[in-house]
């Protein structure tokens, strides 16, 4: 599994199980989680044929900033519903109605569900992407010189908490969009297997895929742009920065963007931990091989007691 | 270093001449100078040396192992970690590497007398060279999936 899935597969499952028309209607409650704290809750509310499907993220209160409720009406319309306390946002769906639906849409229903939060975290993202828009179009009407340094200085940068102390910076320009993420390495081990695998990325660009946004990262010290946000410089935080240049934001290309650039943090760990797999599963062999050689070492037990056949020992 | 080793696992048991009734690897203990032969130090460099401390009764040998960059250090860290945890599955291995170097191995005649002598040196120089094999291998690894992984997070962005 190189490529993690944006979706929730058991969102996915669950629902694709009780949505089924032929399905009897059952009582359900379950909490499932997703990367960075996020939770859901599936559970029924008046009775078994509706399902409430309520998230909770972490970074909801800068999501609502920049405009989460509009896309979740515009991406889950009708189903959105007041939200479960304890959870940021609910969608109710009825089995009534919902078995009246096609096969096709259904499934359409059920695959959007379990992109909640890709959705969720999508908004903050779509701002920023807008924005970027906006800037360009007055930048092409005031001819501004591509070369000029630049004065965008009080434009917004998009800030996301999406756990604790790690952050994801946004921040539109009239030719790009820079998205920064902020990430915290807990031990040795994972800050060292960072460097190698961020060195990587800055240099795949350089190699192999020459379209890709420019890479850049800096171990300790924040960016310059974030200067003005007083963020601190940390031990054992690093900070990533994505430039996304106007090909990877071309509309066509956006969703998909939004989609990949989201899962960048769990992504670099989940890759870092899975080199960290390999390299205990493979000392653990080589550690045994080492046994083996040393257990040669010890001489063959030849002095087994020899006995005749009727059981009787050798006298000496 | 194969010849050298042989000629320090000459061992006899010796009871310690300090405590009554005790019987102790002299070279652990310190106590009795006149039983402690020459030091020895052979290396390749200053990162790769091995420490050799013959005598009567017990030998240690002490092995650096070549650490050139960072991920190499975390990588010799790790390794000597896992070693020496299983320290009593290997007998000879030290728990606690000597000062300034990765890993120790300490033998003493009763080791000499369960096992085969040119068996414990070929252990011992066997696993320098793996030792350094499989570090460098796990470090091409990584590079490699690193990356791997890069290029394929970026390229669905084109």
């Amino acid at each position: 599994m190189l490529q993690l899935q944006p979706n929730n597969l058991l969102i996915h499952t669950t629902l694709t199980e009780r949505l089924d028309p032929a399905a009897v209607p059952l009582a359900i409650d379950r909490i499932v989680t997703d990367y960075d704290f996020t939770t859901y809750h599936i559970s029924n509310l008046e009775n078994k044929s509706q399902i409430l499907v309520s998230m909770s993220i972490k970074c909801f209160p800068d999501l609502r900033k920049y405009g989460v409720d509009g896309v979740m009406a515009r991406e889950y319309g009708a189903y959105v519903t007041t939200p479960e306390a304890g959870y940021d946002v609910s969608l109710l769906l009825d089995l009534e109605t919902t078995s009246a639906l096609s096969d096709a849409v259904r499934a359409e229903l059920v695959e959007k569900v379990s992109y909640f939060k890709r959705n969720a975290m999508a908004a903050a993202f779509e701002r920023a992407f807008e924005r970027f828009d906006v800037l360009s179009q007055e930048s092409v009407a005031k001819q501004v010189d591509l070369y000029a340094p630049e004065n965008t200085s009080d434009e917004e940068i998009l800030v996301l908490n999406y756990r604790d102390d790690e952050q994801i910076f946004i921040r539109p320009s009239f030719d790009r969009v820079t998205v920064i993420f902020s990430t915290i390495f807990k031990d040795e081990t994972d800050k060292i297997f960072g460097k190698v695998f961020l060195q990587e990325f800055v240099d795949a660009r350089k190699r192999a895929v020459q379209n890709a946004p420019q890479v850049l990262y800096s171990h300790k010290e924040p960016p310059l742009e974030l200067s003005r946000l007083g963020v601190k410089q940390e031990e054992n935080k690093g900070f990533i920065t994505f430039v996304l240049f106007p090909r990877h934001l071309a509309p066509t290309r956006r969703e998909n963007c939004i989609t990949h650039i989201q899962f960048f943090r769990n992504y670099f760990h989940y890759h870092i931990k899975c080199s960290k797999a390999y390299m205990h599963s493979r000392m653990r062999f080589r550690v045994s091989e080492f046994l083996k050689v040393l257990n040669r070492a010890k001489p063959e037990n030849l002095e087994v007691e020899r006995k005749t056949a009727t059981g009787r020992r050798f006298e000496h | 270093m194969g010849s050298s080793l042989t000629a320090a696992i000459c061992l006899e048991d010796f009871a310690s001449q300090v405590a009554e009734r005790h019987n102790r690897p002299e070279i652990e203990a310190g106590e009795s100078p006149e039983l402690l032969l020459n030091n020895m130090t052979i290396s390749r460099n200053d990162n790769e040396k091995v420490f050799i401390e013959p005598s009567v009764n017990s030998i240690r040998v002490s092995i650096k192992i070549k650490q050139a960059d960072d991920i190499e250090e975390i990588l010799v860290h790790k390794f000597t970690r896992f070693l020496t945890g299983r320290a009593e599955n290997f007998f000879i291995l030290r728990r606690v590497p000597i000062k300034g170097y990765d890993i120790s191995f300490l033998i003493t005649n009763f080791h000499t007398e369960q096992m085969l002598k040119h068996k414990l040196v070929d252990f011992i120089i066997e696993f320098m060279e793996d030792v350094d094999r499989e570090i460098s291998e796990i470090k091409l690894f990584l590079n490699a999936r690193a990356r791997f992984v890069a290029e394929a997070y970026l390229t669905p962005f084109d």
